[in-house]
């Protein structure tokens, strides 16, 4: 009962005083509303020094300490407001994110926008749930500025950047002013591939012929260097007769059957008993196999069916398939 | 903090010698550190909070505490670690001993003060977090609170405004976390601050209710240094108040003031001789007061006086004070002798309205017996006064007291008697030395010998001290009374004219009468003994720029005095009041009002008018070719909303200006630059705008 209360105190807190919002698109400003403002610990501090000035002054009928007095408290003021305008119609926006693998940091690039005529100095960012914040960024006049956020990912699917609170204390560090922002950024978390890496799966096809399982290690003789030949299939004996420096050429080992061993990652393939995040951590092991081995790999997935390619769009395809798995409608 | 830094790398030794002026200009031409130049900075705003207290604390304290300063900037400065604390606590413990030896007490003001000031300089040594700076920078609020204790004139709040915003500088400098922007930028940052606080502070100022202090007993020391009449009169006595310059109290006439000469302010009458001091006739407990007849004529002068803390009951009233006097806030009594004083002793500026008659007849027609005690006279002493004054009396057997007094006044001013700061020392009978060896005295002097000679044959008389005089200050027509106008004159008793005022000194030396103090002597210090005083003369001078220069000074300390150290319960009330009178009034409150709304709407515009002027022709253009049904959207560039607006049924030239306008405002706001200039690609974007309509 106390704990449902609490909740709900909380939760009404949070939506009506904080303005906890979900996720805005577009580049959101930070209206005077959404920046709230609190003493520090040592502006609680400087407001008993004042007390204590005030009664000096009272006491000893100082009038020019009633100045002073007065003068220190409305600094503080000034402090207050000048804190707020700090973080108050500052603009933030989104930038690019980089999708990752479950269990790495996915990282959200926020900008900053100041399109006002003052610096804005001393802007710490960071995600709410991680207590204070610890990047700090300056905002020059009509300049902005990027700071980079990280979040553990823990699994597949769109990781939507948590909420970043934003904190200021200057000028004086007598206020705290903050502002909560929900960016509407999302990064795309493949599944963790499977460790150790399994063997990559015989290609039906490439067994009938009786090749090996991939033709990888059917030797067939050398060529001359193509860029993008993997650095292991440089024949580095044939290399080393003809030094480079005295006009000698790169070569390859060229390997047959690659072409006739079509290698194929098929989801409907891997045993049924298997769990289903399993199926796809193997899926995902094999894709980076492939790509890294430069095996052109064709992929199927429910309905994805991509044809034999390589590469960053048919990998980033595949692995896209993969983390958005059973999850497309969300 | 400092701590945590680094050791600065040793510099490779130059095979040049070079000197030590050279090595310390290479230090300064190098970049200092940010933690470097910070703590330097809060360093000097430190030195500066510190600074004036120099003045009054022992030396010792001073000196320790400017160590412990250049300590702390060597340790800042050369990268050191900081003392550890079992160095610290023992020197500081050392200091509070020394503190409690050189003042007896660790309380009271002064001693307060001095733990303050060392209690600052050694937390500069102490310094390792963020916590540890907010509190430097907090004692050093306090320290400057303090030195107001000392001084609080116009230079000393100039001087303190200047070390606030050094102090707020150096509390900003720790708050940034990235690039630094240079000193300067700093300082105005800091002066901003002040300037957006200074209206608040004006109208907390103003405003706050303010409650009459102190809020509970002051420390004995802490009205330290104030002087003012002494209830007794001893030759000296005067003479030492003389060489003050502090100001008494200064007075405005309310309507027409009264000449110099008329200016006699009456605080103390002393009617009891011991042959060298003067002291009050004790009041016997229980005794009838007197019935007081006084006969005044003519209308009262009114005027108000604000008195400066004296530390003392007697208020310096002119004579002769019209009665019903009031003094809110204080509890006062009044004698038989027509003095005033309040209960308790005056330690802060007072502020009173008086009137009084200048011609009165006080207690005619007495009973002559009733008059016996301002006859007294010790015993043993004087005698040759006494013999004096049997001889005068024998001369003229039938003369009454005026004509005995002229008398002895003849004798002041024809035998040779002279009218001097410095007398030489007098004998056990002081009145003989007086009047037939040294001839030569203050106010005091000839004030004492003339109510012993009255006495000694037989006219009843007693001294009374005040004031005399008053410079007027042209600037605001104040009067200033100083500590050195303190004078000392004479009443003498006869039936028929009750109470009448008698001034010795005016008989020797007129013109402190006629004119002060200042002129009639010549001042053996002025100008600091400088030995071209006498001839330049200037500040004796009422019309040289000196003078004028001195006038404008006095006055606005005068103003200073009323409306910001003074501004009490009282004089908040009034000056409310008087606020509330003046916004009553429909024109005064329409005129707030306008100014208001016309500092809103300048703002509103500012605020509508956007940071470039480019967006804000843009933004303008958009606005204007919505209201024709084609607002841009929100994700259409200058180039595809031109595209788009093609298709709107318009003029050629409209279409044209459109195009014109969206390909130049392309270019200016994401091109490298046109051919023109930016003002006049603007001016040309104006003109299209209009084109556009």
């Amino acid at each position: 009962m106390v704990a449902a209360l609490q909740a709900l105190y909380r939760k009404g807190r949070d939506q009506w005083l904080f303005q906890l919002r979900e996720a805005e698109p577009g580049t959101v400003t930070l209206t005077n509303r959404r920046v709230f403002i609190v003493p520090t610990r040592a502006g609680l501090a400087f407001a008993v020094l004042l007390l204590v000035m005030l009664i000096g002054a009272l006491n000893y009928s100082l009038g020019l300490g009633f100045a002073l007095t007065f003068f220190a408290g409305a600094c503080a003021v000034a402090d207050m407001y000048l804190t707020a305008k700090n973080l108050a119609l500052l603009q933030l926006a989104p930038g690019r994110a980089q999708p990752v693998f479950a269990g790495e940091e996915a990282q959200f690039e926020l900008h900053l926008l100041n399109r006002s005529k003052q610096d804005r100095y001393a802007v710490w960012l960071g995600f709410q749930a991680d207590g204070e914040p610890r990047h700090v960024t300056d905002v020059a006049a009509g300049g902005s500025s990027a700071v980079l956020l990280t979040v553990r990912s823990s699994e597949r699917g769109w990781l939507a950047a948590p909420r970043v609170r934003l904190v200021t204390r200057f000028p004086l560090g007598l206020f705290r002013a903050w502002a909560y922002w929900r960016p509407d950024a999302r990064v795309l978390v493949y599944p963790a591939p499977e460790l150790p890496a399994p063997a990559l799966p015989s290609s039906g096809a490439a067994s009938e012929d009786g090749h090996g399982t991939v033709g990888l290690d059917n030797f067939a003789g050398i060529r001359s260097y193509q860029p993008g030949d993997p650095l292991k299939h440089l024949a580095w004996r044939q290399i080393a007769r003809h030094d480079p420096a005295l006009g000698g050429q790169l070569v390859s080992k060229h390997f047959e059957g690659g072409a006739v061993a079509e290698l194929c990652l098929d989801f409907a393939a891997l045993p049924l008993a298997m769990d289903l995040e399993h199926k796809l951590a193997r899926m995902a092991s094999w894709v980076l196999q492939a790509e890294q081995r430069t095996l052109p790999y064709s992929f199927r997935l429910a309905q994805h069916d991509y044809g034999p390619a390589l590469g960053d769009a048919h990998r980033a395809a595949c692995l896209r398939a993969l983390a958005l798995f059973g999850q497309e409608g969300r | 903090m400092s701590s945590a830094q680094p050791p600065a790398p040793l510099r490779p030794a130059t095979a040049m010698p070079r000197s030590a002026a050279a090595a310390v200009r290479g230090r300064f031409a190098l970049p200092l550190t940010r933690d470097k130049a910070d703590t330097l900075l809060l360093l000097a705003a430190a030195l500066m909070v510190l600074a004036p207290h120099a003045a009054h604390l022992p030396l010792w304290i001073s000196a320790l505490a400017g160590i412990t300063l250049l300590w702390r900037a060597a340790i800042a400065w050369l990268g050191k670690r900081m003392p550890p604390v079992w160095l610290l606590v023992p020197i500081a413990l050392a200091a509070m001993a020394g503190v409690y030896l050189t003042f007896r007490t660790l309380l009271g003001r002064d001693a307060g003060v001095a733990m303050l000031v060392l209690l600052l300089a050694f937390k500069l040594l102490e310094m390792h977090a963020r916590r540890d700076l907010f509190v430097v920078i907090f004692l050093s609020f306090f320290v400057l609170l303090t030195s107001f204790l000392y001084s609080q004139t116009i230079p000393a709040a100039l001087y303190v405004a200047v070390a606030l915003v050094v102090l707020l500088t150096a509390q900003l400098s720790f708050q940034y976390t990235g690039a630094v922007p240079p000193l300067r930028q700093r300082l105005r940052t800091s002066l901003k601050l002040c300037l957006l606080a200074a209206p608040l502070a004006l109208l907390m100022f103003v405003g706050f209710p303010r409650i009459q202090g102190p809020l509970w007993g002051l420390p004995g020391d802490a009205l330290g240094g104030k002087t003012g009449l002494s209830d007794t009169m001893a030759p000296g006595t005067l003479s030492a108040l003389a060489q003050s310059d502090e100001v008494a109290f200064r007075v405005r006439f309310l309507d027409r003031a009264p000449t110099q000469q008329q200016l006699y302010w009456r605080s103390i009458v002393l009617g009891d001789y011991d042959g060298r001091t003067w002291t009050r006739v004790p009041r016997k407990r229980g005794l009838q007061r007197l019935e007081i007849t006084i006969q005044a004529r003519g209308a009262p002068v009114r005027y108000e006086t604000i008195l400066e803390a004296s530390n003392t009951r007697w208020l310096p009233l002119l004579e002769l004070a019209a009665p019903h006097f009031q003094l809110p806030g204080h509890r006062l009594r009044d004698s038989d002798e027509m003095e005033l004083y309040t209960v308790d002793p005056i330690e802060r500026r007072l502020r009173y309205q008086a009137g009084a008659y200048l011609d009165v007849t006080l207690q005619a027609g007495e009973q002559p017996a009733r008059m016996a005690r301002w006859l007294e006279l010790p015993a043993g002493f004087n005698p040759r006064t006494l013999a004096l004054a049997q001889q005068l009396r024998a001369q003229r057997p039938d003369a009454d007291a005026a004509e005995l007094s002229k008398t002895v006044l003849t004798r002041f001013r024809t035998q040779n008697y002279r009218y001097t700061l410095e007398p030489p020392l007098l004998g056990r009978d002081a009145v003989d030395d007086f009047l037939f060896g040294s001839k030569a005295g203050f106010c005091e002097h000839y004030a004492g010998a003339y109510v012993v000679l009255m006495r000694a044959m037989g006219v009843a008389a007693r001294v009374v001290t005040g004031y005399q005089g008053g410079e007027r200050n042209p600037v605001d027509g104040y009067y200033t009374v100083r500590q050195s106008d303190a004078h000392a004159w004479a009443e003498i008793w006869t039936t028929q004219d009750g109470w009448q005022r008698v001034d010795p000194t005016a008989a020797v030396a007129p013109e402190r009468i006629e004119r002060s103090l200042a002129r009639a002597l010549p001042r053996p210090s002025g100008f600091g003994g400088f030995a071209l005083a006498p001839l330049l003369d200037l500040q004796n001078d009422p019309d040289s720029w000196l003078a004028q220069l001195r006038y404008n000074y006095a006055a606005l300390n005068n103003s200073w005095n009323q409306w910001v150290l003074d501004y009490n319960p009282d004089r908040q009330r009034s000056f409310l009041e008087e606020l509330g009178a003046a916004l009553g009034n429909w024109r005064t409150a329409l005129g707030a009002a306008l100014v208001a709304a016309l500092l809103w709407a300048l703002r509103w515009r500012r605020a509508r008018q956007p940071a470039d002027r480019l967006d804000g022709l843009y933004a303008a253009f958009c606005r204007q070719q919505a209201r024709h049904g084609f607002a841009r959207l929100p994700v259409e560039g200058p180039h595809s909303y031109a595209a788009r607006l093609r298709s709107m049924p318009a003029s050629e030239e409209k279409h044209a200006a459109m195009d014109q306008f969206l390909h130049l405002y392309g270019m200016l706001k994401y091109g490298a630059g046109g051919t023109e200039s930016r003002t006049a690609s603007l001016a040309t974007l104006n003109t299209l705008l209009s084109l556009c309509r």
